[in-house]
């Protein structure tokens, strides 16, 4: 799972090389530890009109340690250090011409970004324009985002989030992460908030403490990345797989201080052993109940569609579709045992969003998923919860271990990080969905996908 | 009054059989009044344990049962082996041995041993003669033993009594175990023993003797049969074996008990074919 | 004066789907097996670094260097290393016993919870040095010069170099099991056609049992294998009909390969606590160890049958809690082997036998077949003689669990040397 052409391409004789053959040069990308900082270097946060934003983004970026660097120094020669972030408060657009302070902060600000930098964007949805003119400025910002995160190099990134009036309280959760190591393979997207029913309070070493979450697929791959991930942030983990992969399941559990709950959960009662084992238990020293649900079981079953059987079809369908569906449904109907401000994390995939030959039964299922998730956002918003999904792109796993190099090493690079994303880049998405802090972030869809071209 | 000699040491058994087998021939007459003992015999600890080891007896500090034999065997060889015996030792056969435990025997205890010959007896086959021994401690009689051999061929003088062989035993039916005797019974029983008569070592010595292969010591399967019955015997007993069918080796045989009058009634027979080796009795006394 | 008892309380187990002998788990020892069991329960129940109060287990079949065995395998555990072990050893009764020790100082008060175990292997089966040859190797090894070294050493002759091979045998009568089970069957005129039902129902209602997803939350895979090796789902009586008899002789002979368990290996543990702690740590309570029994009968030269013992422990049992035999909702008796079983059943309902052998004035009467093993047993799973104890508690007590409160259940082993260990369950 090593990454021998990066490794290639960051060693002494590698950059030689692959400068002089205009070789993608991929590079190693910043992800998160704990205890490391927000940033490893300044900020510089900037407006493009009479944004509503910046003064928040300023005092949040000041809470979290960073230092601000002004908009007159930003530009500057050799006033100190380069950027490792630049943040644009873009709302407040009223037409195109607006867009040329866009163009006046990002130009010399993002030459100066350091390699790793994050561009965030933070604008008014276009939806909510008042003229045709608003929604053109702001629907603007859209393509140039994309752009900027195709033109950056060195492992930058650049997102959009978008803040509807009202929804500002949201904004803390989603700038963290787009700033920080957590978000390394996410690259390109666009992300709208919604106003929070509760402004949470959460330790940001540990934000999950005293969650329970529940992981589907848990005992290896992404599964068990997220599993480690959610458990480094403090939750106490039901790492859940098919019986068969007990053994690993079981390495997980323990692994992560957990517990390992063998379920086939596209058996008939799964769900409702599901919700029994939650009644049943009281994890992480609270009465029954779970906080956090990923669904992230999933199965392909390949075939062209002339060639598929029902078999490969009803399959695929069942355990990665409509096991959501019934696992959710189940957990929504069992009194109380979804807690107050759950988090429920659907993981979907770059197939369901592009498509991809061979896979009809695998893509219809993870496009069935963002359908599901936008669908229930309101009812779980009105409970004080939130459901999300997550579509990873190229990740590299034991399944892509396995794949031919060609395939893998043309579907490593066709993004603009110009390599594959790691299950725990996957995992980091999802734990920040789960976060206290992110309850203005629903219905949403975060590709982890290093800014694929597939489906972009 | 009987002549008694004490040794001071026991008679080496190996010079004994051989001296015996060199004066087998013209021998007769009646039993000699000799007895031979010896006295303040420590027990052989290391001995008794081996003895333990191959019979199957646990290892306590009282002595199995059978144990005593082995002190009284060379000096009855030693009588037997004398020109004086009227019967030449090779070719006699032990057809039945007789124990009474009077009490238990404790291995720290030195032992006074005193053994004779008496009882020459007329036989169908032959004639019988009884080796009989008194192991005391303290002036006290612990143990008496009584080995009657069969000489075949032989006379009993005139006015002897009938061979008293037959032990009697209730139906046997049910196999209490089974035991795999494997072919290095014999040798194994010699070194614990002393018994290094030809016929219990090999194939070849025993063909020497006319058997086609090597028979087990009849004291080895009688202590094996005891032995068995480890915890369940009176403390103190009545032992009686008819020796029959010679246990060849290798062999599988069976052992069947059953209780009677508080004590046991036994037979030790071949696995396949049935053949009886030895039948038993003990009593409590 | 009595302390006041509780009863101890079953939370859950965990055993490694059990494997046929010199098979999946040839390479696996008992150490291994124990602790990857123990490593199962610790997730499926969050104990990691959980000290708790001990760890009972034990093996039939051990190897010298396996002293130690269940301490060794808590060691190499997810648990606290100061959760305190020891060895339990009690034939195929091993299992059950331990967790008889363990709910008896949970009843006491002297734990709060603790697991017991068992573990067996007969791929991995000790194989001893020829006796004399160890005594040489002992004289050896406590020789003080070269010279008492080298002469120890020449004692050595070419037939001790053959080691010994441990018989499936009892060490008193030279007899297998399966002999001495024949001659139990035969007395009690067992019929193979009975003693093959039985063995086709363990292995279609263990095969259930899988497919309903029965075992999910009692099994953990290992080496590759998820469900018991032993288990034929397509087994019927047509097909055991066919297997010549493997024990027994001539034409009374009734016991094949398919009504016997054959050799397995595999490892079982059940976490047991007071209900208090269970309470405590969020964890549920199944079922409540009510009470037990063990009984030994003279198979060697009493006339009663080596695998009879439970047959004497269980009116006992009955007696002190004033049941009758028809008062359980399950009933779980080992296979040792087909007969084993029948001649059981035979024996409680026989009225001479009850009088004359267990002095009973009315024999204990017949019980419902269709309460009997409901989710198979060791024909079907297997039979990793420590192993079967921790296997059955954990499986009698979901089995009583998923019944719902007040349901009663009856735990029936056999064992080697006479012995037997019964137990009552209750939800």
């Amino acid at each position: 799972m090593n990454d021998w052409y990066r490794n290639f391409a960051n060693s002494g004789v590698g950059t030689t090389i692959t400068r002089q053959l205009g070789l993608p040069r991929p590079a190693v990308l910043r992800r998160y530890e704990p205890g490391q900082p927000l940033l490893p270097g300044p900020a510089v946060v900037g407006s493009a009109a009479a944004g509503r934003l910046a003064d928040r983004l300023t005092a949040l970026l000041q809470d979290a340690g960073v230092p601000v660097q002004s908009l007159g120094t930003a530009d500057g020669p050799e006033d100190g250090e380069r950027p490792a972030a630049v943040l644009l408060d873009a709302t407040g657009l009223t037409g195109p011409a607006d867009l040329a302070g866009v163009h006046a902060f990002l130009a010399p600000a993002v030459k100066r970004l350091r390699p790793s930098g994050r561009v965030l964007v933070l604008a008014d949805p276009p939806a909510e324009a008042a003229t045709p003119a608003q929604a053109a400025a702001r629907q603007a910002l859209d393509g140039l985002v994309r752009s900027v995160a195709k033109e950056l190099r060195g492992g930058s990134t650049a997102n959009l989030v978008l803040v509807p009036a009202g929804a500002e309280e949201a904004l803390a959760a989603p700038v963290r992460f787009f700033l920080s190591g957590r978000s390394a393979y996410v690259d390109g997207q666009q992300v709208t908030v919604s106003a929070p029913v509760a402004p949470a309070v959460q330790d940001e070493e540990r934000p999950l403490t005293g969650k329970v979450a529940v992981v589907t697929g848990a005992a290896r791959g992404i599964g068990a990345a997220i599993a480690r991930v959610l458990a480094r942030d403090g939750a106490h983990v039901v790492a859940v797989d098919v019986p068969a992969a007990g053994q690993a399941l079981a390495g997980i559990a323990n692994e992560v201080g957990g517990a390992a709950l063998q379920l086939d959960i596209t058996a008939a009662d799964a769900a409702s052993r599901l919700v029994e084992h939650l009644r049943e238990r009281r994890y992480a020293g609270v009465g029954p109940g779970v906080d956090i649900v990923v669904h992230n079981a999933g199965i392909t079953r390949d075939k062209l569609l002339v060639n598929m059987d029902a078999d490969r079809w009803n399959t695929v369908m069942t355990v990665n579709l409509q096991a959501q569906l019934d696992l959710t449904q189940a957990l929504l109907d069992a009194d109380g045992l979804l807690r107050p401000a759950a988090r429920v994390v659907c993981v979907s995939s770059q197939s369901g969003i592009a498509g991809n030959r061979g896979q009809t039964n695998y893509a219809a299922s993870k496009a069935g998923v963002i359908g599901m998730v936008r669908a229930w956002a309101p009812e779980f918003a009105g409970r004080g919860a939130t459901i999300n999904a997550v579509a990873p792109g190229f990740i590299v796993t034991e399944m892509t271990a396995s794949m031919p190099v060609g395939t893998r090493e043309v579907g490593a690079r066709l993004n603009s990080l110009q390599q594959g994303g790691l299950p725990v880049d996957v995992a980091e998405t999802i734990a920040w969905l789960a976060q206290p802090a992110s309850g203005g972030v629903n219905g949403q869809v975060v590709r982890v996908c290093g800014q694929s071209l597939l489906g972009a | 009054m009987a002549e008694r000699t004490v040794l001071a040491e026991a008679p080496n058994l190996p010079a004994l059989f051989g001296r015996a087998a060199l004066s087998a021939r013209g021998r007769g007459g009646d039993l000699p009044a000799t007895r031979l003992a010896r006295v303040g015999v420590p027990v052989d600890a290391a001995q008794a344990a081996d003895y333990a080891r191959v019979c199957g007896f646990p290892l306590t500090d009282t002595l199995p049962v059978t144990f005593p034999h082995l002190l009284a065997f060379p000096l009855q060889v030693a009588l037997m082996a004398d020109p004086a015996f009227p019967l030449a030792l090779p070719g006699l056969v032990h057809v039945r041995n007789s124990i009474s435990s009077i009490r238990p025997v404790r291995a720290s205890a030195e032992l006074d041993v005193e053994v004779w010959a008496e009882r020459f007896a007329a036989h169908v086959r032959g004639a019988t003669v009884d080796l009989c021994a008194s192991v005391s401690t303290g002036g006290t009689e612990v143990w008496r033993g009584r080995s009657t051999y069969l000489a075949r061929g032989a006379t009993a003088p005139a006015g002897a009594p009938d061979a008293d062989v037959t032990v009697d035993v209730v139906a046997l039916d049910r196999t209490a175990a089974q035991w795999r005797v494997p072919a290095d019974t014999g040798r194994r029983y010699a070194k614990v023993s002393g018994d290094v008569n030809p016929i219990h070592l090999s194939t070849l010595s025993a063909k020497a003797f006319g058997f086609k292969r090597a028979i087990a010591h009849g004291m080895w399967v009688q202590a094996r049969a005891l032995a068995a019955l480890s915890g369940r015997l009176p403390e103190a007993a009545d032992v009686d074996v008819a020796f029959r069918k010679p246990l060849f080796l290798p062999s599988t045989v069976t052992l069947g008990t059953e209780q009677v009058d508080g004590g046991w009634d036994l037979a030790v027979r071949n696995a396949g074919s049935g053949a009886e080796h030895l039948v038993g009795t003990v009593r409590p006394r | 004066m009595a302390a006041p008892t509780r009863k101890a309380a079953i939370v859950g187990g965990n055993r490694i789907p059990f494997a046929r002998s010199n098979s999946r788990y040839a390479r696996a020892s008992n150490q291994d097996m124990l602790t990857a069991t123990l490593d199962g329960l610790v997730a499926r129940f969050g104990l990691q670094d959980e000290r708790l109060g001990e760890v009972a287990a034990g093996a039939v079949l051990k190897h010298a260097r396996d002293f130690n065995l269940t301490r060794e395998s808590v060691l190499g555990s997810r648990l606290a290393a100061s959760t305190p072990a020891y060895d339990v050893q009690q034939a195929c009764g091993t299992g059950l016993e331990a967790a008889i020790l363990v709910a008896n100082k949970i009843a006491l008060g002297q734990l709060e919870s603790g697991i017991a175990g068992g573990v067996d292997t007969t791929s991995d089966a000790p194989m001893a040095i020829n006796e004399d040859m160890r005594r040489v190797l002992l004289a050896v090894n406590s020789a003080k010069t070269v010279q008492q070294r080298l002469k120890a050493l020449a004692g050595i002759r070419p037939g001790q170099l053959l080691p010994e091979v441990p018989r499936n045998a009892e060490p008193r009568t030279g007899l297998s099991m399966g002999e001495h089970a024949a001659i139990t069957a035969a007395e009690w005129e067992i019929g193979r056609e009975e003693q093959d039902e039985l063995a086709v129902a363990s292995h279609r209602n263990l095969a259930a049992a899988y497919d309903r997803g029965f075992f999910d939350d009692l099994v953990t895979p290992y080496l590759g294998l998820a469900r018991d090796q032993n288990l034929r789902p397509d087994s019927s009586p047509e097909k055991l009909a066919t297997l010549q008899p493997v024990f027994g002789k001539g034409e009374g002979a009734t016991m094949t390969a398919g009504n016997s368990t054959p050799l397995t290996d595999g490892a079982s543990a059940v976490l047991l606590g007071s209900d208090e702690w269970a309470a405590a740590k969020g964890l549920p309570v199944l079922a409540h160890l009510v009470d037990a029994q063990t009984a030994a009968v003279d198979y060697v030269h009493g006339g009663e049958g080596l695998l009879m013992a439970p047959v004497h422990a269980v009116p006992v049992l009955l007696a002190r809690n004033g049941l009758t035999l028809q008062d359980f909702d399950f009933y779980e008796v080992h296979e040792a082997f087909a007969s084993t079983v029948l001649a059981t059943l035979k024996a409680w309902e026989d009225p001479a036998y009850c009088k004359d052998t267990l002095g009973l004035d009315t024999p204990l009467g017949a019980i419902d077949r269709s309460k009997l093993n409901v989710n198979g047993s060791s024909l079907a799973a297997g039979h990793p003689f420590a192993a079967t104890g921790g296997r059955i508690v954990a499986t009698l007590a979901k089995l009583l669990h998923e019944a719902g409160p007040g349901k009663r259940g009856l735990i029936s082993i056999c064992a080697a040397g006479g012995q037997g260990v019964v137990a009552i369950l209750e939800s």
